[in-house]
């Protein structure tokens, strides 16, 4: 995994889009912490969120090896969804009074982040980014970007399903008018047509969000209702568990798929009730924008590939056995 | 003396029927119906409409009547909503994880409510707190709990669990593929709590304190006793709601209980329950219940743009809210002139 970010010479060189202000940045922020402890800051979502436990192993994974270069790291999460964008940038504002040389953070409220990781940027923190929000990336300068590209985690999804059979898609969306998601179903639609399918999205209203029984009840009168639809794909995991439910009420032969997952994704691929999951694989995530952070304040290195994608990784019947191994350590 | 009662209420039953509690969630429920049968068409009046919007009410009814109960009694419990996830959580890996028999793990998941709501209940009457916040803090507490624990046992927030056929038939199957099992339970639970109401003289005691909690306990009432149990009681029906959840969707997370604080409020007050206490019925839960689960699922069937659901949910609240403070001055009034 090392032998590739070793760009010390590169710095700032074939780097094209990184702008000079970066750099420069940077720079200070090297010159400015020179030979002291290198301390940085991962940000990551709520702590009911399961999603974020894997990503919180690779930052406990990565943080191994900061600590044994005498560098320490500082785990922040929001408590919840509820406040976001403020709570977002209280931990943000928190990383930089305690005087942090690097921050690790997913855009989830650009409007809210973006200020503030540029009042950040300012003092010489340098910005990683990973997870979400690829496309203002260059608005905070971040150095690198490790996560899924929405559209293209979608892209694959759809070409997955429509080369397996399907001809009519449902695509749903758990929090309606929710960007991240919204490319999801684009993808999704374009993915899809490219192999010859059609998709129609459904968005269920916020009430139903983390609602598996309302959700499924949903999921079951859009099925009846066009019973030309024939596989689904959820943009949250528990819509797996719904569309799964809905299917075994209606008998109907749906392929059932969602983006992300959990143990109980893993048992119904398993058991053959769930075709598919796409998975951005947030251990990697979490471990490399961690490790490369620190890497790069410490060591100088740079990855010359940017963004770099962990996702789409597809989990179906031919790989769910290794998945599970992983997943019980708490990696996938 | 009784015959002629008898007859004078024959005669003017119209006028009694309209000043009855329930009439308003009536005409409400019926409307509703109505509306959505007529745009959703055979499918919504066949088995998967009225399965989808059973199901749904089922969940919310099993919690509303314990809910409306407290509310009648003047309290709210907004624990509900973490309730439902510790149990689930709690079973889920009594079974899932450590393996124990289904039962004990069943029993776990109860237990949990149980002893939730008996810490409401204390500290409700041992304080001068209101129930509001004093379930907002337990709420927050037991959400932490359930977390830390999840996290410290399982290292995930999110627990699989493959139940065994006996529990999957009692709790969580699927009769004729549609009907969740759970709506037969919530008729037995509504059958329990409308003998505990209209039959026992439980009922009498619990319409007393909402009515004046002073005057209750100077009559001899056990206030505190009658309010401990009523939060025990809804946190054993939270728990079971969790079970069931678990057996059905074999997965249990620390989150996602959340909705049901407010979906079982809304169907108790569309039901026509005074937010103020000391007025209600359980057939009016009933039919909040029913209306409030039909606009839900109603608006899918119905190909509607789902958005138009919490809108209509909403302007029924405020229509619930309105007519019950009209047929209660009717009621009032009527009873007025009687004198």
């Amino acid at each position: 995994m090392s032998n590739r970010q070793s760009g010390g010479p590169n710095k700032g060189g074939n780097r094209h889009e990184v702008s000079k202000s970066i750099a420069a940045a940077a720079t200070a922020a090297v010159l400015g912490t020179g030979a002291f402890a290198q301390d940085i800051a991962v940000i990551a979502g709520s702590v009911e969120d399961a999603f974020m436990d894997k990503i919180k192993k690779g930052v406990d994974d990565a943080t191994h090896m900061v600590e044994a270069n005498g560098g320490s790291v500082q785990y922040l999460r929001t408590q919840n969804y509820e406040n976001f964008g403020p709570d977002l940038v209280t931990l943000i504002n928190q990383a930089v009074a305690q005087g942090v040389d690097g921050i690790a953070i997913p855009i989830w409220v650009p409007d809210a982040q973006i200020p503030a990781l540029n009042a950040a940027r300012e003092q010489g923190i340098v910005i990683m980014q990973y997870n979400s929000g690829l496309p203002v990336k260059d608005d905070i300068s971040a150095i690198n970007y490790f996560g899924s590209d929405e559209y293209a985690a979608g892209f694959g999804g759809g070409k997955y399903l429509a080369e397996n059979g399907a001809t009519h898609i449902l695509c749903h969306i758990q929090v309606p008018g929710a960007i991240n998601l919204t490319e999801r179903c684009r993808g999704v639609t374009d993915g899809a047509a490219e192999a010859g399918a059609k998709v129609t999205v459904l968005e269920t209203p916020p009430n139903l969000d983390g609602d598996v029984t309302g959700t499924a009840e949903a999921l079951k009168a859009e099925f009846i209702g066009d019973q030309s639809i024939d596989a689904m794909v959820s943009c949250a995991d528990f819509g797996a568990a719904a569309g799964a439910n809905a299917v075994e009420q209606t008998g109907l032969d749906i392929m059932v798929s969602a983006f992300d997952f959990s143990p109980a994704t893993l048992d119904r691929i398993k058991a053959g009730n769930q075709t598919m999951a796409i998975d951005q694989q947030p251990y990697l995530q979490g471990f490399l924008a961690t490790s490369m952070l620190f890497a790069h304040l410490k060591f100088g290195t740079e990855i010359s590939t940017d963004p770099v994608l962990t996702g789409p990784a597809i989990v179906d019947a031919s790989n769910v056995d290794a998945v599970v191994a992983g997943a019980a350590l708490g990696a996938r | 003396m009784p015959t002629q009662s008898r007859t004078a209420a024959r005669r003017s039953s119209l006028g009694a029927l309209a000043r009855r509690p329930e009439t308003g969630s009536l005409i409400g429920f019926v409307v509703v119906f109505a509306f959505f049968a007529a745009l959703g068409g055979p499918v919504f009046m066949g088995a998967p409409g009225w399965s989808s919007w059973l199901n749904i009410a089922a969940e919310v009814g099993i919690i509303a009547l314990p809910v409306g109960l407290l509310m009648i009694s003047g309290e709210f419990d907004i624990s509900v909503g973490s309730i439902v996830p510790a149990s689930s959580m709690m079973t889920a890996m009594l079974a899932g994880h450590y393996d124990l028999p289904a039962l004990v793990a069943i029993c776990g998941g109860l237990a949990v409510g149980l002893a939730v709501g008996f810490v409401n209940g204390l500290l409700v009457t041992r304080t001068t707190i209101p129930s509001l916040i004093v379930t907002i803090g337990v709420m927050f507490a037991v959400m932490g709990l359930t977390l830390g624990f999840a996290v410290l046992i399982k290292g995930s927030t999110s627990v699989s669990y493959v139940p065994t056929p006996m529990a999957k038939a009692l709790l969580g199957q699927f009769i004729n593929n549609m009907f969740n099992v759970a709506i037969l339970w919530w008729l037995g639970f509504v059958a329990v709590f409308f003998c505990v109401l209209h039959i026992s003289p439980i009922g009498n005691w619990i319409f007393a304190i909402g009515g004046d909690r002073e005057s209750a306990r100077n009559a001899g009432i056990p206030t505190s006793r009658v309010t401990i149990g009523l939060f025990m009681a809804s946190g054993f029906c939270a728990a079971f709601v969790g079970v069931v959840q678990v057996m059905t969707y074999q997965q249990a997370q620390v989150a996602g209980g959340q909705s049901f604080i407010f979906n079982s409020i809304m169907c108790v007050v569309i039901g026509g329950v005074l937010l103020t206490g000391g007025s209600g019925s359980i057939l009016g839960i009933l039919l909040g219940t029913m209306t409030f689960a039909v606009v839900n699922q109603g608006v899918f069937f119905a190909a509607l743009d789902p958005n138009v659901g919490p809108i209509i949910v909403g302007a029924l609240l405020l229509a619930a809210v309105l007519s019950n403070d009209t047929f209660r001055t009717l009621a009032l009034s009527a009873a007025a002139k009687k004198a």
